[in-house]
């Protein structure tokens, strides 16, 4: 293949020659080598400096041959020839050599803008990766081609500063995490050494009293130091379950076994459940008989809603309604859970699902709540695919939360069965 | 008529729960029995012939539900189940293996009453199966095979009748999933439980006025479903 240029470069100082010969029919050319010096400085320019030199070598020899008398021999008589080719040779020489230049540079140049580009797109492609195992991908695809060591050399730099930034991201996530996850903690803490130790204290008041009082105390007195007992005894329960339920949902350990179920399952089940908290309550429930059925996570769906009935009867007041409206929207199916009790300000409702967190205004404050309900709610309805929303009540007090649960495909299958056989 | 005076063996290894029970149970004149291990309640079951056992599923020296299944190999004596939440799976399997009713820790004295006195009734009607079962508006004929919903006749298929009619035999016990698939469609179907679930809800169209708010057939949540007793449905409607 190198012998092409060379090749090439005959053809064109033959081409030279021929046209020398041709124009000198027509018109007398004192300074042939004119015409050759075009062919050595074509031949530079497209194959660079040996080509060209080959070239000059052989214009040289073609003139002298050719053109120079005597013709058809090397010698060369006249002094104005001999002079004409010294001159030719210096010039042929020197042109090549700017020529050849010139070509590499751009050659150079080229090269340099492929690199560039290469480069370029490889960093587009980091500064999209979303992770450090994107970024390897990267560098696997865009590098070690072996092609040119200019390339391999910024490539490297390149791929070394994309994968430390990878890493140092990484490392600011977790470190937010880590500290989020301490943030946690020390809510949970403060959490368990109030929402703990209050319902103990009042159970072992409670029961000292009872021990200590004996026969003295009136049925009356002895029913209500029952009560009590009983009360702090629920409400530490739940708020166990509560914690244990958190505890999961951190430790990633939430395994929603998906199956086709009845939606009011769930709700009556948890409407039972939550009977007696509720017992002073108006409950209005409102399911209609020809709702699909959902692909759901039994248990932790009930417990979800269970959650929110629990908000619903510990901050609204007695003897107010708690309305539970399930009905079909679009691809979805909307649980309502809407309440009169004091609701939440507005400031306060993108915070309401998170752990812990317990509305300032109304009753918020006064009442038991541990702030972990709503969290659990949410984290439970995720997990079965749906979403969680919370809001004020239009013109009138009071919270309103929605699950929306997906609807399964093809979900009108699942009522052919066949009757009978 | 009365189950008050009825034996109760209590198997559970923790004193304090084995003393609120045996305080509670006592006061309502019940005579209680107790055992802090599956050895000694197998032993005492045989021994001391008590009509209903209550079973902690949490004993030390053997897993409750096997003192469960060796029980059911010698004994019919009706069985209520102690357990802590979320140990659903165990609960399925404490019906399966025959347990009569199962109560998740902690509970309250009247819910546990509740539950012994029903089972003890069940027990004690079990054997007089009457031709005609009434719970609320519904009847249901055994002998002439037919269903009543408020006066009004219903015409179930024949699947659905034979549905109704295991509910029926076991009238206020939890029958779980597997026990129904297997009474109704034989033992290849255990596993179709979405099957029932459709079906129970076609069953549920022809026998309730609010088939989403079922007064007779009743659902226990991931177990499976049971047919509300006619004494159990004043308390609970």
């Amino acid at each position: 293949m190198r012998a092409i240029p060379f090749l090439v470069s005959a053809a064109v100082v033959a081409v030279a020659g021929a046209a020398t010969h041709l124009l000198s029919r027509f018109m007398p050319l004192p300074h042939v080598s004119v015409v050759f010096l075009a062919a050595v400085v074509a031949s530079a320019i497209l194959w660079g400096f040996w080509p060209s030199v080959f070239a000059a070598v052989l214009s040289v020899g073609v003139s002298s041959f050719f053109f120079y008398s005597p013709i058809f021999s090397f010698q060369v008589a006249d002094l104005r020839d001999i002079a004409d080719l010294v001159v030719f040779v210096v010039v042929a020489a020197w042109t090549s050599r700017l020529a050849a230049n010139l070509r590499e540079q751009s050659l150079l140049a080229r090269r340099r803008r492929e690199v560039v580009e290469r480069l370029l797109a490889f960093s587009e492609r980091v500064a999209g990766a979303s992770g450090e195992e994107e970024v390897r991908a990267a560098i696997r695809e865009y590098g070690g081609a072996g092609t040119d060591l200019e390339y391999e050399t910024a490539f490297q730099v390149h791929a070394a500063i994309a994968l430390e930034r990878a890493r140092l991201r990484r490392e600011v996530n977790e470190a937010r995490l880590r500290a989020q996850g301490e943030a946690l903690r020390e809510a949970l803490l403060n959490s368990v050494s109030h929402d703990l130790r209050t319902p103990l204290a009042t159970i072992l008041g409670a029961a000292t009293t009872l021990e200590g009082l004996g026969e003295a105390t009136s049925p009356a007195v002895r029913r209500e130091l029952a009560a009590s007992l009983r009360q702090e005894a629920e409400r530490l329960a739940s708020y166990i379950e509560n914690v244990l339920d958190l505890t999961r949902i951190r430790a990633g350990q939430i395994a929603p076994r998906l199956e086709l179920v009845e939606l009011s399952d769930i709700v009556n089940a948890a409407l039972l459940r939550k009977q007696r908290a509720l017992a002073a309550h108006r409950v209005e429930v409102s399911l209609p008989a020809d709702l699909p059925m959902l692909r759901l996570d039994l248990f932790l769906m009930e417990q979800a809603l269970a959650n929110v009935l629990d908000n619903a009867a510990k901050y609204a007041p007695a003897g107010s309604a708690v309305s539970v409206e399930v009905a079909r929207v679009g691809a979805e199916v909307r649980l309502r859970v809407s309440d009169e009790g004091p609701g939440m300000e507005a400031a306060e409702l993108p915070h309401a699902f998170e752990p812990f967190f317990r509305g300032a205004g109304g009753a918020g404050r006064t009442a038991s709540g541990s702030g972990l309900g709503l969290a659990i709610c949410r984290a439970f309805v995720e997990a079965n695919g749906g979403r969680v929303s919370l809001a004020g009540r239009e013109g009138a007090r009071g919270a309103v939360l929605e699950m929306y649960l997906p609807v399964p495909e093809g979900e009108a299958d699942t009522m052919e069965v066949a009757d009978d056989d | 008529m009365t189950e008050v005076g009825a034996r109760v063996l209590v198997v559970d290894d923790e004193p304090q729960i084995r003393r609120f029970l045996r305080l509670g149970l006592e006061g309502h004149g019940y005579e209680v029995l107790e055992a802090t291990d599956a050895r000694e309640g197998l032993r005492m079951a045989v021994a001391r012939q008590p009509e209903l056992l209550i079973l902690d599923l949490g004993l030390p020296d053997r897993d409750g539900l096997d003192v469960l299944a060796e029980l059911r190999g010698w004994s019919t004596i009706p069985v209520l189940v102690l357990s802590a939440r979320g140990r659903e799976a165990e609960k399925v399997r404490a019906f399966d293996l025959g347990a009569d009713d199962y109560v998740v820790k902690p509970f309250g004295m009247a819910e546990l009453l509740a539950r012994v006195k029903a089972a003890l009734r069940r027990r004690r009607a079990g054997a007089a199966t009457e031709p005609v079962f009434r719970v609320g508006g519904l009847e249901v004929d055994l002998g002439r095979r037919a269903v009543l919903v408020d006066g009004a006749p219903v015409r179930l298929s024949p699947k659905q009748y034979r549905l109704l009619q295991a509910l029926v035999a076991h009238a206020g016990k939890v029958l779980t999933h597997g026990q129904l698939l297997n009474e109704v469609w034989g033992p290849a179907h255990r596993e179709d439980i979405q099957y029932l679930r459709v079906f129970v809800r076609k069953l549920r169209a022809r026998l309730e006025a609010d088939p989403a708010r079922p007064r007779y057939l009743l659902t226990e949540l991931g177990v499976g479903y049971r047919l509300c007793a006619p004494d159990q449905f004043d308390t609970l409607h």
